[in-house]
Formats: structure tokens, sequence, C-alpha cells
């Protein structure tokens, strides 16, 4: 059987994602499933650009902070649930 | 900003029960003609009787050090004015002074008086080394015995420490752990095994183990007051914050080679200036996940860096806990605490500010902390220049 590569996340710790909700993203730890936690590499990110960029490919519509990559995509307006739900998405792929 | 750095501290234990030291110890720092004075003195028996002589002896000794008054006559003065004891019917105190002048960087010249206190020692890196003195005769009018005086001066270079202190260092143990003492030999070993064990230690650090190391000699009772003055030259720490992007992208490549030729620790700011020099010097970035708080966002590392953090959050932290002297050891061991620990540990401190304003901030959602970059800059710059007298400079880029 393959091994499953893990999927890749950045979450941005920028001081505007920081502030804006990036803060609860990085308690990843106690509300992800630890099935969907054991699919993923997460990391930090000094800065994912897209903050002050608009026309950073966002791949969703509506691009505020606190931004997430996922495999290479960036997610704007993430929060927990969301986050969950991503990632859940992405593991499941 | 100086090319050296003269570090001075002193370390002491009372006598067993005494509530006040007989030991004094003084020092000046001139800034003007580059000069600083270190007086020690060790008053006759303890207590408050000896802390008034010894008090009277350094401060005469002091002041008379920075007028032209000759060494000689200074002492003599000292010893006349000194009130006689009622016991034992003199009047005495011992005294060391070391006038250090450095009217050029390289050029450290040291003029050492002592009188009766316990031979000061100067070590150049871990090497005890030997110097002549010149002995001075000093006949009083009424006085019992011929006082000799001896005065000497030599240079200090860049790694020389000189260490002074009183015979309750040299005397410590005496008739108890050791037969005659720890004596001047056993002292000279130790503190050539300290400077081995590691060759940075600080004049604070090394004066404190030197007097603990007496004090256990002593069974933990002081039989006298312990003393000890460590003055250490060395090239000052320096430490470099680079914060915030360049005015202009060209000016980019300027901030790398600033922080590549910097010698001392770095620290970098900011995401967007950590990615311009991740970019530059082809360094990864990494995010260290476990070292953040809810007020500041996690640090990272980059390989030729000593800290990489977020900016202007963890900036006002830095300037809060600075001005108000918060110690790092309450800190949680997060960006912030890191961020202080360099700082203190630094001797000069040089700021890059880049001046672009990050459109991000500016949205109204965003808390107030996030001020204005270079009026952070200015309180942490106050802070450390009032609070822990450190040498700050700064550039905009």
């Amino acid at each position: 059987m393959n091994k499953k590569k893990k999927v890749e996340v950045k979450i941005c710790v920028g001081t505007a994602c920081f502030v804006q909700g990036g803060a609860d993203l990085l308690l990843y730890n106690d509300f992800l499933d630890p099935e969907v936690l054991s699919g993923c590499e997460i990391e930090g990110s000094s800065c994912l650009d897209s903050c002050k960029n608009a026309k950073a490919e966002v791949a969703d519509v509506d691009s505020k902070p606190p931004f997430v990559s996922i495999n290479g995509k960036i997610y704007g307006s993430v929060n927990q649930d969301r986050f969950c739900k991503l990632l859940e998405e992405a593991v499941n792929a | 900003m100086n090319d050296i750095f003269i570090d001075v501290d002193y370390s002491q234990i009372y006598k067993h029960d005494q509530k006040i030291g007989g030991d004094v110890f003084l020092l000046s720092r001139n800034p003007d003609n580059n000069q600083i004075v270190c007086t020690l003195s060790d008053g006759l028996g303890s207590g408050v009787k000896a802390n008034v002589l010894a008090s009277l002896t350094a401060h005469m000794a002091h002041k008379l050090s920075f007028s032209p008054i000759n060494l000689t006559h200074s002492a003599k003065i000292i010893m006349n004015t000194l009130p006689v004891c009622k016991e034992r019917k003199i009047s005495y105190s011992t005294f060391t002074i070391a006038d250090i002048r450095f009217p050029s960087r390289d050029d450290i010249e040291v003029q050492l008086v002592e009188y009766d206190n316990p031979q000061a020692l100067h070590f150049a890196g871990a090497e005890p080394l030997e110097w002549s003195r010149n002995l001075i005769d000093l006949q009083r009018e009424g006085a019992f015995k011929k006082e000799i005086l001896s005065q000497s001066q030599f240079r200090l270079a860049v790694g020389d420490r000189l260490v002074m202190f009183t015979d309750g260092v040299t005397q410590s143990g005496l008739g108890r752990s050791l037969p005659l003492g720890w004596r001047l030999d056993g002292a000279r070993r130790f503190i050539k095994g300290q400077i081995e064990a590691n060759a940075n230690v600080s004049s604070r650090d090394l004066s404190r183990a030197i007097v603990r190391k007496a004090y256990a000699l002593d069974g933990l009772v002081s039989q006298d007051d312990i003393t000890c003055v460590v003055v250490y030259v060395r090239r000052p720490r320096r430490a470099v914050i680079v914060t915030g992007p360049p005015f202009t992208q060209e000016k980019d490549e300027v901030l790398g080679e600033k922080l590549k030729a910097f010698e001392g620790r770095k620290i970098i700011s900011g995401g967007t200036t950590a990615q311009i020099v991740s970019r530059l010097f082809g360094k990864r970035i990494k995010v260290d996940m476990h070292s953040w708080s809810p007020d500041v966002p996690p640090c990272s590392t980059m390989d030729g860096v000593d800290l990489v953090t977020e900016g202007m959050l963890t900036l006002s932290k830095v300037a809060t806990v600075l001005e108000k002297k918060i110690p790092t050891s309450e800190l949680p061991d997060d960006a912030v605490r890191r961020f202080v620990d360099i700082l203190l540990d630094s001797d000069q401190v040089h700021f890059i500010v880049g001046t672009k304003i990050n459109e991000a901030h500016q949205d109204p959602s965003i808390p107030v902390e996030i001020g204005i970059r270079r009026t952070i800059i200015g309180r942490i710059r106050t802070a450390l220049e009032q609070n822990y007298l450190k040498e700050t400079s700064l550039e905009y880029l």
C-alpha cells in the first residue's frame, strides 16, 4: 500500500492574520480531529503575502485575513470551523 | 559608539551577624574625559565603626584621585584625617584605588595605588600577570609603624581583567577549612579556573563566584566582610534589530548587506522583512509553532540570524516589558522573552528601521496596539537607555 502524501498546510502568523483570528488557528492540536491532524503537515509562515496584495491568487472570493495555505492554495477568512472543513476535504481528497 | 567596553561590578557579603559592612566600594565614570575610578576600602574592625572609617577613606581617596594632588600626599591626608579607634588607639583603614583612563580606544592605562589590601590581580584571559610595584614609605607623625604604599601603572588590553578584593577573601577559611586561609595564591588559582571555564564571564558573575567561594570556605559564617571588585575590558556585545521593509525595493539589497556585515547578534522583527532577508540570503524560515502566547505570534528560526519574530505586536510588547522593567524570568517562553533576553545581554543595540507602510495594517478592524513602527522603536530605545543604560543607535532605510 502506498503511503498517502501528507497535506501541506501553512498558517500565516503575520501581524494582520494573527490579530484577526490566526491565533485561534494555532490551537489546531485542540480542535482538529486527530485523524485529520495525522494526515497533515502543519507549519507556520511569517507572511503569505495575501493581506496587502489584492491580486494574489486566493482560492476564494472573500480574501480577508487570516490566511491559510493548503497544498499551495490560499484560503482567506479562515476560522476554526472552516479550517476543520477545509482540512477534512483535503485529507479525504 | 565605543569599540571597548569596561565592565565593572562588585559583590559583597557582610561579616556574619552584621547589618552594615566595613568594606566600601565606590565607582565613578567620567565619560567626558574617559576616566573610571574604582575605590575599595576596608575599615578597621567591623560594623558601623568600620563602615564610617571605610566610607571616609573611600570618599576621600575617590575625590583626591580626581584632583591633581600627588598620591603620596593624598594618602597622608587620608591617614591623618581618620578618627582614632578607642580600643586599639590607631586610626586605620586600607584602600585600593584604580584610576583607569582610556584616551584612545586601544590604550587603557591603569594607575593603581594599594595600601594594605591584598594585592590586586591582573589577568590576561585566564593567565595571571605579574608587574612591578613602586613602594613608597610613608612616615606619619606620631605613628607607631611605617606605612608602605604601593603604586604601579600598567596597561589593560581587551580581554584583560583586574580583580581587587579585601582581606575577607584572602583570609577566608582561616583556621577552619584552611590553616592559613585561602590566601592570594588560592584566590588566584580559583579565578584562573573560573575564567578558563567561561572565558567571557561577566564582572558581575565572576565577583559573585569569588565572594561565594570565600563564604563557603568560611563555612557560611563569614569571619569578615568579603568584597570583590572585577574590572573587565572587552569588546562591546552588540545586537542589531532589523524591522520593516525598506521604503523602496531597491534598498532591499542594502538591508541584506548591512545585516550580513554586522558583527553581533541579529534579530529580524517582521514577517515581510524576514521574507526579504530569506530571499536575499537564500535561507529558509522555519516557524517554531510551540513558542507563542495569545498576545504574541510564534517566533521563527533562520540560519545566520539569532531570532526571527513577527513585527508590531512583538515590538510593542517588548517596549512595554522594558518600560515596566519586568524580569524576563516572569515572562512565558515566547518571542518577547527571547527578544528581551538578547537586548539585555547586549551593550550596544542598533536598529535598522524600514519605513515602508504596511497596507494590511491600515484596516480599521485591526486592534489599536498596532501603532507606528517609528514610535514603538523610539519607546524601546528610551527604555533601553534610561532603564538599562544601553547604548542605542538608529538608521532608517
